[in-house]
């Protein structure tokens, strides 16, 4: 069983804390360098992880569990106009992106009004690339009521959040409502704001767990960081992207940032020790996002193995 | 009739006390970040969800006197001219602006970031630097739209010497609506 943890330390010699993820057989999933602080999300073998935080103790970093790492979630806002940005759609993103997660904003075209609100075929199925949505949702109860037409076609769970207090009930399309965090005017630093911000963390994070235990009952053909490892071998030109993250992991897949006509075969073509192709595994298809190719690996009851 | 600033701050959004009060510090927050908590007096809000409209009403405090160059730092008669010693900076762009157009280029100089050198006779002390009146107005319909929900696009905004009205509607405004929120915040007044 892998744990996601994230390291925080200085850059003075991460590089055996890389080096230690290679040898217990974890993953390195994110590298960020900021000056001379480095964050690197990983995943470790459970057993092994007093071996890691010995070794974090020994650089003077800290080690925290991320429960979010190795996921991708939307933060949709009605629209991008300053009434919805950037509070408190970017302390929501902030805080799922602090907590492991990769979290990405979408502002819909004409997601505004209560009566006129509407969502595009295109902006659900973006969305439904991802593992979670969280909808970032006003102070008033009747619009939040009125407004579930937006998220009803979306597959993945659905997070509102919204100022009123509302029974879980009032939104039977939604995983979960999280309440106090409507519009604000202004940044979330009062102990009430952040607990909310914790509250959607938590929300988001039980919602990835039903997920992956629907998942378990029907393992993917390979676990997706090990599909990312074999890609960044075997696709060596993924070292050039400049996307803030070149691979980017879902539960079910990942997204890799580079151009799909022009890629599309090389990715299909890169193979395992095992002797199979991830052609054979996923569907290899273009991703909503830009023009970059999207990965879904094929659950063990369609292929019949696993690798 | 001389206002505190802000005396009278009411808002009222039909079954939705949660709403409202939130939208009272949505409202507060932004009137703080354009500064124009000052120049307001009275301040009416009235809502309704259901037939989606947002409207407000307020009271101006008194008219703002223009802003004159002896207002933004000191003047000091200097050998050759004037030099002035900005205290706010905020209107270094305006000031510069109004003294090239007076004086000309050649004539005015800035040998430090907050210090202006003038080569001329004739004091500047009562030039006009801006318009704090029209600035006012401006920022105060930017705020309005900005405190509006965002999808209530069908706006009718009157701007008036002492007070100004602002109704914001997903649906067109007709007469009747127009009747019904300026009889509410009439009663809100006397109330």
């Amino acid at each position: 069983m892998l744990e996601p943890v994230m390291f925080t330390g200085g850059v003075y010699k991460h590089d055996l804390v890389i080096e230690l993820v290679e040898d217990l057989g974890g993953y390195l999933l994110q590298k960020n360098i900021t000056q001379s602080e480095v964050i690197l999300l990983m995943l470790i073998p459970r057993e092994d992880m007093q071996i890691m935080e010995d070794m974090t103790k020994a650089l003077m970093g800290k080690l925290d569990r991320a429960p979010l790492a190795g996921t991708e979630t939307a933060v949709v806002t009605p629209t991008l106009a300053i009434h919805h940005l950037p509070h408190p759609a970017c302390d929501v993103a902030e805080y799922l992106r602090r907590h492991g997660s990769k979290s990405n904003m979408i502002g819909m075209a004409r997601g505004v009004g209560r009566d006129i609100a509407q969502m595009t075929g295109y902006e659900t199925a973006l969305i439904n690339e991802h593992d979670a949505v969280v909808f970032t949702f006003g102070n008033f109860k009747k619009c939040i009521l009125k407004k579930e037409h937006l998220y009803r076609n979306i597959e993945i769970p659905v997070i509102i959040t919204g100022g009123p207090d509302m029974e879980q009930g009032d939104l039977p399309y939604a995983a979960e409502y999280v309440s106090n965090i409507g519009r604000i005017a202004h940044r979330s630093r009062k102990a009430t704001e952040i607990e909310s911000l914790d509250n959607i963390v938590d929300a988001v994070g039980r919602s990835l767990d039903m997920t992956r235990e629907e998942i378990a009952k029907d393992p993917l053909t390979t676990i997706p960081p090990r599909a990312m490892e074999v890609i960044r071998e075997q696709v060596p030109d993924i070292n050039q992207s400049y996307a803030p993250l070149p691979i980017t992991l879902n539960l079910k897949g990942l997204r890799i940032k580079l151009p799909y006509d022009q890629y599309q075969e090389a990715v299909k073509a890169v193979t395992f020790d095992e002797g199979v192709t991830l052609g054979e595994i996923a569907k290899v298809m273009p991703s909503r996002m830009k023009n970059y190719i999207l990965v879904r690996i094929s659950p063990t009851s369609v292929t019949g193995f696993v690798v | 009739m001389e206002m505190k600033p802000l005396e009278v701050f009411e808002i009222e959004v039909l079954d939705e006390e949660y709403g409202g009060n939130k939208y009272k510090e949505i409202i507060a927050d932004i009137l703080q970040d354009l500064g124009l908590i000052r120049s307001i007096g009275k301040l009416y809000v009235y809502a309704d969800m259901e037939s989606a409209f947002f409207a407000v009403f307020g009271l101006i405090r008194g008219k703002l006197p223009p802003l004159r160059v002896r207002d933004v730092g000191d003047l000091i008669q200097a050998e050759g001219g004037y030099q002035i010693v900005v205290e706010d900076e905020e209107h270094m762009s305006d000031l510069l602006k109004v003294l090239w157009e007076t004086y000309g280029r050649d004539k005015v100089e800035q040998p430090d970031r907050v210090v202006l050198t003038i080569e001329s006779s004739t004091s500047p002390e009562d030039l006009v630097v801006a318009d704090l009146e029209t600035e006012f107005r401006r920022d105060l319909v930017d705020a309005l739209i900005r405190i509006a929900p965002e999808g209530f696009r069908n706006r009718r905004n009157i701007m008036k010497k002492d007070h100004f009205f602002f109704l914001a509607a997903e649906e067109t405004i007709d007469p009747a609506l127009i009747a019904e929120v300026e009889e509410k915040f009439r009663s809100m007044q006397n109330a």
